[in-house]
């Protein structure tokens, strides 16, 4: 028997080459330290992605892009489809996960400086991540086909128009046309079932291939003591303690979903007027807020103008952080550090505001 | 190899000539390619409809119609004369409403107001509302796009 298992074992990876593949995970190590908590972001945000991807395509089996159908295939799995409700409502709630896990990871990154060299590619495709995910959960937003998705994806896709020049073809390329549509309806449901999670799984592979390669990052405060880090191996001890974190998370997710189910308005209509009480979901609160509050002109410039190039300014400032932090350990770097807190405490100020 | 007086050698010119043509090359499946992603827009340049659906409104009220995929509001005014407008928020897009007893028109999205003639007077919204041409031939409204002012 024995001898049999080694040679299938064998016939497999003349094949396939496992056993570098293993000898590589038996040897990897993650270093224990007072902020090593913040190494499962990364994994949290593989189970939610994990569960988007399983939810979304079961949602796709009935789920019906059309003008006319689209609200009510939707009204369908709420009230039909066997547990149609139960999985809405965990692609609902773990979108928000997510995302919110994206929010978490990329921040805790910045703070501990772990896009310092050589991991500067690893940070942006992570940032290639968070747009992506985001734009997910914009897109998603919209199939529903319901008063308020609908409203929100006119205001979110007019967006760009205020960027002179290419804006107006940003805009007329995220509708499929000049207005919200149903064109706007197909196009948005083709990007969120199969252009965007083919984008997520590429990038995803490119971040973790880079994150094997380069193995775990230190804090700077940790790896400026002298002393010699504790690790732990990565094959078995790692995994098991992620796996307690994914059952945590997923049994939170399950609660959540299962008492709180997202809701369903009446079904959009083109020609009505917006609703009141017009939200987008909360990750875009705080954008919302300030464009709301912003001065419609200043010196003659359209206010929303200023606010799209002032975020677009801060996402190329973002995504190129490893490379203006480059002194992490002097002044620049704390001063760095420090926008992290001022983003923090700007972002759930606005969110607040947009609240009350 | 480089010619005495050439700015680049032999190698340099072909692999430019090769880059470039593959440039080219790959521009013209791109072009199509973009073609495809935008349709042609749909906005009509006028709109006919029936005057009888519209002679009964009181005079201050107003009327939603079609105007190709956004909606149109046609106003009659105290004097009887008619007034159109493209019921569209000019801030980011959002429908609006009207709202007779205030004489404001007003878009839910983020708090935008305008005056019964349609001009922005309070919130976001950066421009007056578009209005269009009403003429009335015989049983019919013709809503025009007004030429560009
Ligand atoms: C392979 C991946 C995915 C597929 C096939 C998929 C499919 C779908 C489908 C068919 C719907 C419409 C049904 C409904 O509205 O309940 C939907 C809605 C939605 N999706 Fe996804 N999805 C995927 C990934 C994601 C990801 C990565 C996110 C964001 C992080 C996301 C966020 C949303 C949101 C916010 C909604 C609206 C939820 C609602 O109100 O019902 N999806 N998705
Ligand atoms: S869209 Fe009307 S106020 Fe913003």
């Amino acid at each position: 028997m024995g001898n049999m298992k080694t040679e299938i074992r064998f016939w497999f990876d003349e094949r396939l080459g496992i056993s570098s593949i293993a000898g590589f995970l038996r040897k990897k190590m993650v270093p224990q330290h007072r902020h090593s908590l913040w190494y499962y972001t990364g994994s949290a945000i593989l189970l939610f992605f994990a569960i988007q991807v399983v939810t979304g395509f079961m949602l796709a089996f009935y789920y019906k892009p059309t003008l006319e159908g689209a609200n009510q295939s939707v009204a369908r799995i709420m009230t039909e489809v066997p547990l149609g409700w139960i999985i809405r409502s965990i692609h609902s709630w773990s979108a928000s996960f997510m995302i919110a896990f994206v929010f978490i990871h990329l921040l805790s990154i910045w703070i501990a400086k772990s896009y310092r060299r050589p991991r500067e590619f690893t940070w942006m495709s992570g940032v290639f991540l968070l747009v992506f995910t985001l734009a997910s959960g914009f897109t998603g937003y919209l199939l529903p086909w319901d008063e308020l998705s609908l409203s929100a994806t006119k205001v979110g896709t007019d967006i760009p128009r205020s960027v002179p020049y290419v804006g107006v073809w940003v805009t007329k390329f995220l509708r499929g046309g000049e207005d919200v549509t149903g064109d706007t309806l197909t196009r948005f449901f083709s990007f969120h079932v199969s252009i965007l999670p083919l984008l997520i799984f590429a990038f995803i592979a490119v971040h973790v291939y880079l994150i094997q390669k380069l193995g775990m990052s230190l804090p700077l405060s940790v790896e400026s003591k002298k002393e010699k880090v504790k690790e732990l191996p990565f094959w078995p001890n790692f995994i098991y303690r992620e796996m307690v974190v994914w059952l945590l998370l997923f049994g939170i997710l399950m609660t959540l979903a299962i008492f709180l189910p997202p809701s369903l308005e009446k079904t959009a209509d083109l020609m009505a007027p917006a609703p009141e009480g017009l939200r987008p979901e909360w990750y875009f609160l705080f954008l919302f807020q300030t464009l709301k509050v912003f001065p419609p002109k200043v010196l003659f410039i359209n206010g929303d103008t200023i606010v799209v190039l002032l975020i677009l300014a801060a996402v190329i400032l973002f995504f190129f952080l490893p490379v203006i932090d480059n002194k992490p350990a002097e002044k620049k770097g704390k001063v760095i550090t420090f926008f992290a807190y001022v983003f923090i405490v700007f972002a759930v100020a606005m969110t607040v505001w947009s609240l009350l | 190899m480089k010619l005495k007086h050439s700015f680049f050698t032999r190698r340099q010119f072909l692999n430019g000539l090769l880059g470039g043509w593959a440039g080219a090359f790959l521009a013209s499946f791109l072009y199509p390619a973009l073609k495809f992603c935008f349709p042609p827009t749909r906005e009509p340049d006028q709109v006919v409809l029936p005057f009888s659906d519209f002679e009964d409104m009181e005079p201050g009220s107003v009327r939603n119609f079609s105007w190709g995929t956004k909606p149109g509001m046609l106003k009659k005014r105290a004097d009887g004369s008619y007034q159109a407008f493209v019921a569209v928020c000019t801030h980011l897009d959002c429908n609006v409403v009207y709202l007779p007893d205030k004489k404001k028109f007003f878009c839910a999205c983020h708090d935008g107001w305008y005056d019964e003639n349609g001009v922005n007077i309070g919130g976001p919204p950066p421009n007056p509302l578009r209005q269009l041409t009403v003429n009335r031939e015989g049983e019919e409204l013709i809503i025009t796009k007004k030429s560009v002012e």
